[in-house]
């Protein structure tokens, strides 16, 4: 018995014919309200191999081609039937095409940040209160530290008017210090590139990797 | 987690290259979840995962446009 698999949603039906899946089966489109999903029928959960996840990551880029706005699904979801895929996505409809509106016309630069250490947190400020108060003062420190990548500082001029919204992962775990994803008009990679280019001396001791464009892989989040 | 799922993670990660590292973290730790999902083994992504980031810090292997 087949089950659906589900790649993406969409904004709109692809122009483009959607090809084969990860089983090598013919995909179709499933229209749900405003939002349209692709999916394959398979008989079994594919393994995540190389081939697998390449496959899976060839689908995303063919629908990026012929529509505004792709989600990616995670790897490995399957439901049912359409039914059941209706069933799931229907009380998360409107946040998954606010999702959509947010990516439309956009993708992915994912950059890594090397070193031999973080940069410095700023020191803390001085609080007024109770041991409670300044628990809680360091508490908000640390969950907005991890949000932030000073070493990329250098680079900011350059990549503001590129960056539409950021995604920050601190690792803090030499030489691995943090994963930023930026989500960024398409066209505009040549010029982004540049900027990160542009800014490589500025940004030392920490060194920079770039990859992408990618499908917006980190941007679904509020959709998630 | 079954068994087949333990070693296509043993294969992936032994295998993988730059762009497939970053395909990893996109697909197993990133993209729209949705409930009444069937997930791979749960605990074979999170072992994929795990050993995704160890092998990143283990090492500068994703290169491309990296500083000279």
């Amino acid at each position: 018995m087949s089950r659906v698999y589900l790649y993406a949603l969409l904004s709109g039906t692809p122009a483009c014919e959607t090809g084969v899946g990860v089983c090598s089966e013919r995909l179709r489109v499933v229209a749900l309200g405003d939002l349209v999903a692709v999916v394959g029928d398979v008989g079994e959960l594919p393994a995540p191999t190389a081939l697998t996840l390449r496959a899976q990551d060839a689908v995303l880029r063919r629908l990026c081609a012929a529509v505004d706005a792709v989600l990616p699904v995670r790897f490995g979801t399957l439901v049912a039937d359409d039914a059941a895929l209706a069933e799931s996505l229907a009380p998360r409809r409107p946040e998954l095409a606010r999702a959509l509106g947010r990516i439309s016309g956009c993708e992915q630069m994912t950059v890594r940040v090397w070193g031999e250490a973080p940069a410095a947190a700023p020191p803390p400020v001085a609080v007024e209160g109770g041991p409670g108060t300044r628990y809680l003062a360091g508490r908000r420190r640390a969950r907005e530290w991890i949000h932030r990548v000073p070493e990329l500082e250098p680079a900011r001029r350059g990549l503001a008017d590129l960056v539409r919204e950021e995604r920050v992962e601190r690792h803090d775990r030499p030489p691995l210090l943090a994963t930023v994803q930026h989500l960024v008009p398409r066209g505009a990679v040549g010029r982004y590139l540049d900027a990160i280019d542009g800014a490589r001396a500025g940004l030392r001791p920490w060194r920079v990797s770039v990859t992408g464009p990618w499908p917006a892989y980190a941007f679904v989040d509020e959709a998630a | 987690m079954t068994a087949p799922t333990r070693v296509a993670a043993r294969e992936i990660l032994e295998t993988a290259d730059d762009s497939l590292l970053d395909l990893i973290d996109n697909l197993l730790n990133r993209g729209v979840m949705i409930s009444g999902e069937v997930v791979l083994g749960l605990a074979g992504v999170d072992l994929i995962y795990l050993r995704l980031q160890a092998m990143l810090c283990a090492a500068d292997r994703v290169t491309s446009r990296e500083a000279p």
